[in-house]
């Protein structure tokens, strides 16, 4: 039986895979180039965690993910950023 | 004497943001003397987001001076980006120096700067050694921190500003994985500008960093990148012992 798991077919699919391929198409496809994305994988579920600068960025993100990841479900937890009044200033 | 300078970076502008940024500036003079941006002003680096982002940052009531970032060389435009950005009134750093007289004393702001780069930070950092591409990576670091060394050597100037896309330090970095630091910044940049002396080191890049850290030789960094600061922009008053002054 040991003999035979030396034998087993590799697994590129294995979750570790999957999500660093997810995260380099998101920096390197065209409609994201989007660095600062995390990336997991549970079982079936893929989650995206980050910050984007608008709602269809957002979206794109999610997409891009879908087609890297074919099968698995997205959740989308990706956050658009706030941009609050500028604020008190600091005296350095 | 004192100035007020306004600093954010990654804006990331492009069309279907087109306009937002621009209603935060609104007022801008009367809260700084000088606008900073620490790169990355697009997302794909494409002249016709260059030209979004001449047409958000121009004509404002204050200078506006800036760096370009990593994301502001993918499609090789960088040249004709900072070209319209020129067109514009914008003021570009690429490893050299300017001085900005601001405000209504005329205060001479001397600005050192460009995009920087990686490596990582003392002891945990690639070095010039192996294959000819570790070499030019380390290399191109190394060349930019001593640009910038002689660009404040000969800096004479009110207050002295580094303006970098890339981190000096690791304190900024905080909350990044320590697996990329490498790419984030180099301590090169930290050691060139400690070597000659700065008031301030403004800097963007990483989005889940912290605000404010210290190079080992006290020159106070900042992380304006907008995601960490969560506010259109910040501003830092240099010269301002009272801090009502300001």
């Amino acid at each position: 039986m040991s003999d035979a798991r030396h034998h087993e077919a590799p697994h590129p699919d294995a979750p570790h895979y999957v999500a660093a391929r997810v995260q380099r198409a998101l920096a390197e496809d065209d409609r994201t180039h989007e660095l600062g994305i995390r990336v997991d994988i549970r079982g079936d579920q893929l989650y995206l965690r980050g910050k984007v600068e608008g709602g269809e960025r957002r979206r794109q993100v999610a997409a891009v993910a879908g087609e890297t990841a074919p099968g698995l479900t997205v959740h989308n937890e990706v956050t658009v950023v706030e941009v609050r009044e500028p604020g008190e200033e600091e005296t350095l | 004497m004192k100035i007020r300078v306004a600093a954010v970076g990654d804006v990331h502008l492009g069309e279907d943001i087109r306009g937002r940024y621009r209603r935060t500036l609104d007022g801008i003079e009367e809260r700084a003397d000088v606008l900073l941006i620490a790169g990355d002003l697009t997302r794909h680096g494409t002249p016709e987001e260059g030209r979004i982002v001449a047409e958000e940052f121009r004509d404002l009531p204050v200078p506006v001076v800036t760096v370009l970032g990593n994301h502001d060389y993918q499609s090789d435009a960088e040249e004709e980006v900072a070209d319209l950005l020129r067109e514009a009134g914008i003021q570009v750093l690429q490893d050299d120096s300017t001085i900005v007289e601001c405000g209504p004393d005329g205060v001479r702001l001397g600005l050192v700067g460009g995009k920087g780069f990686g490596g990582g930070f003392a002891g945990k950092c690639a070095s010039e050694f192996g294959e000819p591409e570790m070499k030019a990576f380390v290399r191109h670091t190394r060349e930019i921190a001593d640009l910038w060394q002689k660009a404040l050597k000969g800096l004479d100037a009110d207050y002295r500003v580094v303006l970098s896309h890339y981190s000096p330090v690791k304190d900024t970095l905080a909350g990044e994985p320590l697996e990329i630091y490498p790419f984030l910044g180099s301590y090169l940049l930290a050691e060139a500008v400690d070597s000659e002396g700065a008031d301030l080191f403004i800097h963007g890049h990483a989005h889940a960093g912290e605000e404010k850290g210290v190079t080992p030789g006290g020159i106070r960094v900042r992380n304006v990148a907008l995601p960490v600061l969560g506010r259109a922009y910040a501003v830092y008053c240099l010269g301002g012992e009272d801090p009502e002054s300001c």
